[in-house]
């Protein structure tokens, strides 16, 4: 019995010692309980919807001085009836030729983009296939992993870079002119400065690339180290959605309404095997990117509902008031069986 | 079946087993493969361990394996070592009792051995205060009356001493003819039960008759009890190690599993085959495409053949993308939080008693939850209602009744002053209140008398005696001395017509030393007293004083007396001893001898004996039957006493409102029957009465043997039921027959004799009480006082279960949103089983970002305590499980799949054209999953708390940081995302969509829900909102008796519909209105 008893002054010390911090222990720390009143709920509503259309407009607005022009050219420039076929055909001369009327001014500088359809770069097999240690180090050239099936070419030594997404490298190139004058474009700066500096190495050379049987896309000027291969940079940056547009290039110079820009394409991108489509795209950007009405309508949307649902509990409230915290509304308090709730 | 014990013989003793005890479940060599299979029957151990395999397949896995094998490994690893570590100290404590050093005789040699090494037929010597390494039938103690005294409190929870003697046969033999004895036991084959022994002992011995000695329970000394006041006592090992009569008794403690457990492995299950669809839906899907389109994607480069398996790829792994559907931190997650909730049961200052210092302490830490599901509480009742401290209050003596005014006799001053005047009505009665016991006199060494008793009623009534100067001053087994203003008397005391429950009374037969005359003196029920009156005494006054003494609920007994002719005692005295030896149906012919004497008698008063209630019992029973709780008192204790207490504590009500249906009767068909009135009866009250049966230990046994079903079926439909002179195995066939049927049980007790009950009941709850401390260590929880049960149950249970309900929905809700959104990605992604989000978002994800703020609602309380306690009805709630059920989980269900689309959508629709890079769109989608679950989990809680907001918001800051850290480390995927992202106006505008959109239909809803179809809980939050403090309004008291009405009909709609279909929340008004 002693012992018992020596255990309990021991846990009954403890107790004491604990009560210090006794709001914790015994669950009894200061809390506020906000409940959905009607107050607040349709404060809550009206206060988003005050917030919300207003957002909307200037994003809308925002999107909607943006100019930007798409030109889909996949169809148009193979007259031939075999697509595949022609695109294939290494011989023939795959130049087209678009003229693209202005319909605003475009201040400069105007992003290029292609647009893909229909592509998937986020499928498994497509996302995996490459290795970024071998893009970064030098010594890494035989770091192949993951890059099946572009990994070696057909003399067993690795291929740099690797995989599938380096060998499917988009190769349809543009040049413009506007109003008949060769206009120059902005190839510098267009992937992400951080992929240059730090993922794709300055001292890594291509090695081996678009020398197999089977050649995929764009070939890379051997003499250029990586993080100089810009195009391969934005383009390894895969994009999460089948349709995605891809910066090509930008034009420093500002448009005039009514200009006419004429566009020779070299179309040398088979996406007529598996029945995508390619556009050419002319874009101005504004603080949210580029256009896009999306946010904008959203945000108008949701503001106005938000006022109509504040504005309808109002009236909802005044027709039938409810007291909040009746307890004959208790079910166990509740007398008459049939009393609608 | 026989066992034969052959005393002190070396040759015989090897075929039965050693004194060996052991309570491990494991070895050293089973322990690891037998420990794992454990840990493998649990559905989610396997079902995460073939997902870790599958990982280890790089063709199909999308996400590293380690994101599995880590926290399962750990989870093994942890749980395993608490096992081997609880295992380990059961060890040690039976190495303990195993090697503990014990006396036997060996050949006529005293030697020390391991009680391990005792075999049946050794014989054992035990010193005072010894404890009982086996079972022993009692051959030889240090009294030359061969009388010992035993502690049984760790066999059957009383803690009064009890009486050995040794048997005839052995009487009288010395300490060396002990030594040397050889002969034959004659006992059963080893039994549970503690208060039976019918055997035979014969002894070799050439100076005793060679006759067979009938051995009964007062013969033996049982294991694990104690040698009191004794100083010497040794016997005949006959049952040894596990096979003794407690540890025969000792059930094993299965691991208890909540019913939320249950319901979250249910809803497992169910996710786990929602799971297998989606896999197979996608995984044709995915074959699909590739045939029809993936082949033509020149750049994916497809190869024209691929191996034989190649069709079971993709549904791997979309099975591997889709293995997050179930969480694995629910466990670590759910087990967490329920060490919180026993840390809070045991820091509870409400919960100590000061009295004892014992705070409350929660032993085991997983099933809080179940403490607020409870449906059905058993309870004991000596020490857990009552206090265990019994006094003698009041007495009837010659129609006068004393301590009516003051409500206590031994002040009374008319009873006192005809003590002093020698009144011989008064000498009598409290002559018969001295000698008419089996209590022992122990003299301490200052010459003062103190009392050990076998009933507490019994030392009561002997120290209320002594009180009034008629001190019993010593006594053995042929003669007391009892000494009465001064004076000493000596008496022989020649029969004890033993108590037993049938029976109902006992007497001894005296003879007075100094006249010899010869008196029957005896005490009783009333029933079992007055109706043995002679012939023309009047009764209507006891009668009076017996009914007045029950309704204050105290423990009445009459007493009684009459002269014996010394012929007619002589001749009786022939047939006891008859009966006493006869070896069938010796109770009953011992009865039929004793009612023969026990007849004519001359009562003399009543006594009135108070077992004081504990502290706010009946307040206590009140509120959890209000709560919806059925109380059920189960008791060692006599019938009356029981229903007494009953009425005291509220257990039962008064007879307009109530009915006793009691189950008994001298037959087998009697009680078949009773059974059968009382289904009826039952059945066809109307509901607002309170119906409760009475049954006692001996009516069940019978009606377990025959009508198991009817008595399972009247158990369902009894709120209240007193069930008395149940032995601790009955106590927890009652809780099977319960459990059986699907009810949540709690039992509650405070001794030995309660254990059973409290291991096989769902929730076993112990009070560290008068009767020791074992229920106390064998309970989930021990408590210091009955009436912290309410809390027990109403607030910490509540919570608990609120809790649980919570988290294990938010973690199915939260891995369900990014499964979903994986889901959704793959019909952008060609079915191809691309994850959207990288290995270390998916991770930490799980591990980090949702777990945190999710453990935020162990703080959270929908209702205040006060409120909780002033409408206990809330439980209802709760015991209906009207939180965690697959209603509710259907909502948590849809709003996953709701906000993942929101989340989906507007990701893909804001970064659409040259934004959709893979990276930067999957944090988008990752960075709406953290604001939406930061907003699900505000919106959930009920009350915020400092901690809470710090760690809701802090865990949301802390996902930027993180982010912004992992960003600025270049070899990750990660590298700069996020720096881009915040610089982006877009961005935020995107997340701010996200809540809005995602939100304001669940606001909407919620309050639409809370103004027009308010669930219980709803209205008192908003009743407490209102008044600030709630006080009691005049609505709720005139409220409260309908109230009763309509708690039934929700009561016995919640029973209706139980199992069968969950009613959602909103609907519970108007079911209860059925």
């Amino acid at each position: 019995m002693h012992n018992v008893l020596g255990e309990r002054n021991v846990s009954a010390t403890e107790v004491s010692l604990s009560c210090a911090d006794s709001k914790f222990t015994q669950q009894e720390l200061p809390a506020c309980k906000p409940l959905l009143t009607p107050g607040i709920v349709i404060g809550a509503f009206s206060l988003i919807g005050i917030v919300f259309v207003p957002i909307g407009l200037a994003s809308l607005s925002a999107s909607q001085d943006i100019v930007e022009l798409v030109d889909r050219y996949d169809a148009e420039c193979v007259s031939a009836n075999d697509k595949v076929g022609f695109i294939q055909d290494t011989k023939t001369d795959k130049a087209c030729t678009r003229k693209i009327t202005v319909p605003k001014p475009m201040k400069g500088p105007v992003h290029i983009y292609y647009q893909l359809e229909n592509f998937y770069q986020n499928h498994r097999r497509y996302v995996k296939s490459r290795n970024d240690k071998q893009l970064r180090y030098k010594d890494s050239a035989s770091m192949i992993t993951n890059c099946e099936p572009e990994a070696t070419g057909q003399d067993g030594a690795p291929i740099v870079p690797c995989g599938l997404i380096a060998w499917s490298l988009f190769n349809d190139t543009y040049s413009f002119s506007l109003n008949k004058k060769a206009v120059e474009v902005n190839k510098k700066n267009i992937a992400w400065d951080s992929d240059k500096n730090k993922k794709f190495g300055s001292d890594v050379y291509p090695h081996n690339f678009q020398n197999g049987g089977l050649i995929g896309g764009a070939k890379l000027n051997e003499k250029l180290p990586l993080s100089e291969q810009e195009d391969l940079i934005v383009w390894m940056r895969t994009a999460a959605l089948p349709t995605f547009r891809k910066l090509y290039g930008r034009i420093e110079a500002d448009i005039m309404a009514n200009d006419e820009i004429s566009v020779v394409i070299q179309n040398n991108y088979n996406t007529y095997s598996f029945g995508g489509t390619k556009a050419l795209v002319l874009s101005t950007t504004s603080w949210i990117g580029g256009r896009n009405n999306f946010i904008g309508v959203a945000y108008v949307a949701i503001g106005g509902i938000c006022l109509f649902l504040a504005m309808a509990f109002v009236v909802l409230y005044v027709l039938k008031p409810r007291t909040l915290g009746d307890p004959s509304y208790l079910s166990w308090n509740k007398e008459n069986p049939d009393q609608p709730n | 079946m026989k066992r034969l014990v052959y005393i002190n013989d070396d040759s015989r003793r090897y075929s039965y087993c050693d004194n060996r005890i052991s309570n491990t479940k494991y070895t050293l060599w089973n322990f690891f493969p037998k420990n794992l299979w454990e840990q493998f029957r649990r559905f989610m151990n396997q079902y995460f361990l073939l997902i870790a395999c599958l990982q280890l397949w790089s063709r199909i896995t999308p996400v590293s394996p380690v994101t599995t094998w880590g926290p399962l490994i750990i989870i093994f690893i942890v749980s395993a070592s608490k096992e081997a570590w609880d295992d380990y100290n059961r060890y040690l404590s039976d190495k303990k009792a195993n090697e503990r050093n014990v006396w036997v005789v060996k050949d006529g040699v005293r030697r020390q051995i391991k009680a391990q090494d005792i075999h049946v037929g050794d014989i054992v010597c035990l010193h005072e205060n010894d404890e009982i390494p086996c079972d022993l039938v009692l051959i030889g103690t240090s009294d030359p009356q061969g009388i010992c005294y035993i502690e049984t409190s760790a066999l059957d929870g009383e803690t009064d001493l009890k009486t050995r003697i040794v048997p005839p046969i052995s009487a009288n033999m010395s300490v060396e003819q002990l030594e040397k004895v050889k002969g034959i036991v004659e006992c059963p084959n080893p039994d549970n039960d503690i208060r039976r022994f019918d055997a035979n002992m014969r002894l070799f011995l050439p100076s005793v008759d060679n006759e067979k000695c009938p051995l009964t329970i007062n013969n033996t000394l049982l294991q694990s009890c104690y040698l009191r006041y004794t100083e010497w006592a040794c016997g005949v090992a006959v049952y040894t190690g596990n096979e003794t009569k407690s540890g025969m008794s000792r059930g094993t403690a299965e691991p208890k599993l909540t019913a939320a457990d249950a319901m979250i492995d249910k809803l497992t299950i169910a996710i786990f085959m929602l799971q297998i669809v989606v896999v197979l839906v996608l995984g044709y899907f995915g074959n699909i495409w590739k045939h029809t389109k993936g082949l033509k994607q020149w750049y994916l480069m497809y190869p024209a053949e691929g191996p034989w398996y190649g069709f079971l790829v993709i549904p791997l792994r979309f099975e591997l993308l889709c293995s997050i559907m179930i969480p694995i931190s629910i466990k670590v997650t759910l087990d967490l939080a329920k060490g919180v909730y026993a840390k809070f049961i045991d820091w509870d200052e409400q919960m100590f008693d000061w009295e004892t210092n014992t705070p409350a302490h929660s032993a085991n830490t997983a099933i809080s939850e179940d403490l607020g599901q409870v449906e059905y509480i058993l309870s004991d009742k000596t020490g857990t209602l009552t206090e265990n401290r019994m006094i003698f209050k009041r007495c009837c003596i010659n129609n006068i009744m004393y301590g009516n005014d003051n409500g206590d006799a031994l002040k009374d001053a008319r009873l006192l002053n005809a003590v002093s005047s020698n009144d011989p009505d008064i000498v009598k009665f409290l002559m018969v209140m001295a000698l008419c016991n089996t209590v022992v006199p122990v003299k301490s060494n200052d010459d003062t008398v103190s009392y050990k008793a076998q009933s507490q009623d019994e030392e009561a009534l002997v120290n209320a005696a002594s009180n009034l100067n008629m001190m019993l001053i010593s006594k053995d087994s042929s003669t007391a001395e009892i000494c009465f203003n001064e004076s000493k008397f000596k008496y022989e005391l020649l029969d004890v017509l033993e108590f037993t429950s049938d029976r109902k009374r006992m007497s001894v037969v005296v003879k007075e030393g100094q006249t010899g005359k010869i008196l029957l003196l005896s005490k009783g029920a009333d029933e079992a007293i007055l109706p043995r009156v002679y012939p023309g005494q009047q009764k209507q006054r006891y009668l009076e004083a017996v009914e007045m003494y029950s309704q204050l609920g105290l423990r009445t007994l009459c007493l009684g007396w009459r002269d014996l002719e010394e012929d007619e005692y002589k001749e009786w005295s022939k047939n006891f001893q008859e009966a006493s030896c006869s070896l069938e149906n010796r109770e009953s012919k011992i009865a039929e001898v004793c009612d023969s004497l026990e007849r004519d008698l001359h009562i003399l008063g009543v006594t009135a004996i108070e077992d004081r209630l504990q502290d706010g019992v009946p307040e206590t029973i009140k509120l959890l039957r209000n709560a919806g709780i059925n109380v059920w008192m189960l008791t060692g204790d006599k019938q009356n006493t029981a229903i007494q207490i009953g009425r005291l504590c509220n257990l039962i009500t008064s007879e307009p409102n109530s009915q006793l249906l009691s189950i008994s009767g001298k037959t087998e068909q009697d009680i078949l029957r009773s059974l059968e009135r009382a289904l009826l009866i039952t059945k066809n009250t109307c509901e607002t009465k309170d119906l409760a049966f009475v049954l006692d230990g001996w009516a069940l046994e019978i009606l377990q043997k025959h009508s198991k079903e009817s008595f399972t079926r009247l158990a369902m439909l009894s709120k209240t039921a007193i069930c008395c002179r149940m032995t601790p195995l009955q106590k927890a066939q009652l809780v099977a027959i319960l459990k059986s049927v699907g009810y949540l049980t709690l039992a509650i007790g405070d001794g030995g004799n309660d254990v059973r009950m409290i291991q096989e009941a769902n929730i076993g709850v112990g009070i560290s009480g008068r009767e020791g401390l074992q229920a106390a260590r064998a309970a989930d929880y021990s408590i210091g006082k009955f009436k912290f049960l309410k809390r027990l149950i109403l607030i910490h249970g509540r919570y608990s279960y609120n809790r649980t309900a919570f988290i294990s929905q938010y973690s199915f809700y939260k891995s369900l949103l990014i499964c979903f959104i994986q889901i959704l990605f793959a019909f952008l992604s060609g079915f191809s089983g691309t994850s959207l989000f990288n290995s270390i978002s998916l991770m930490a994800y799980n591990v980090f970002y949702t777990s945190l703020p999710v453990m935020t609602i162990i703080f959270d309380k929908d209702i205040s305590e006060t409120t909780v306690l002033q409408y206990p009805q809330i439980l209802l709630h709760s015991q209906a499980g009207r939180l965690l059920n697959p209603t509710t989980f259907c909502g948590w269900f849809g709003r996953s799949l709701y906000h993942a689309l929101v989340i989906f959508f507007i990701t893909i629709c804001a970064y659409a054209d040259e934004k959709s890079e893979m990276q930067e769109l999957s944090m988008v989608a990752l960075s709406g999953c953290i604001w939406l679950q930061a907003f699900v989990v505000m919106m959930d809680s009920n009350s915020f708390t400092s901690p809470q907001i710090i760690l809701i918001w802090g865990n949301f800051v802390a996902f930027y940081m993180i982010n912004l850290i992992l960003s600025a480390v270049p070899s990750l995927q990660l590298y700069t995302i996020m720096f881009r992202l915040c610089g982006q106006p877009s961005y935020w505008i995107t997340m701010a969509l996200t809540v809005a959109v995602a939100m304001g239909p669940v606001m909407a809803f919620r309050y639409f829900r809370n103004l027009y179809w308010p669930s219980p809980i709803n209205i008192l939050q908003q009743i407490e909102q209102s008044n600030g403090s709630i006080q009691p309004s005049r609505n709720v008291e005139s409220a409260l008796k309908p109230a009763r009405t309509n708690l039934t009909n929700l009561l016995t709609g919640t029973r209706g519909s139980r199992g069968s279909s969950y009613q959602p929340l909103l609907s519970d008004s108007a079911e209860s209105t059925r």
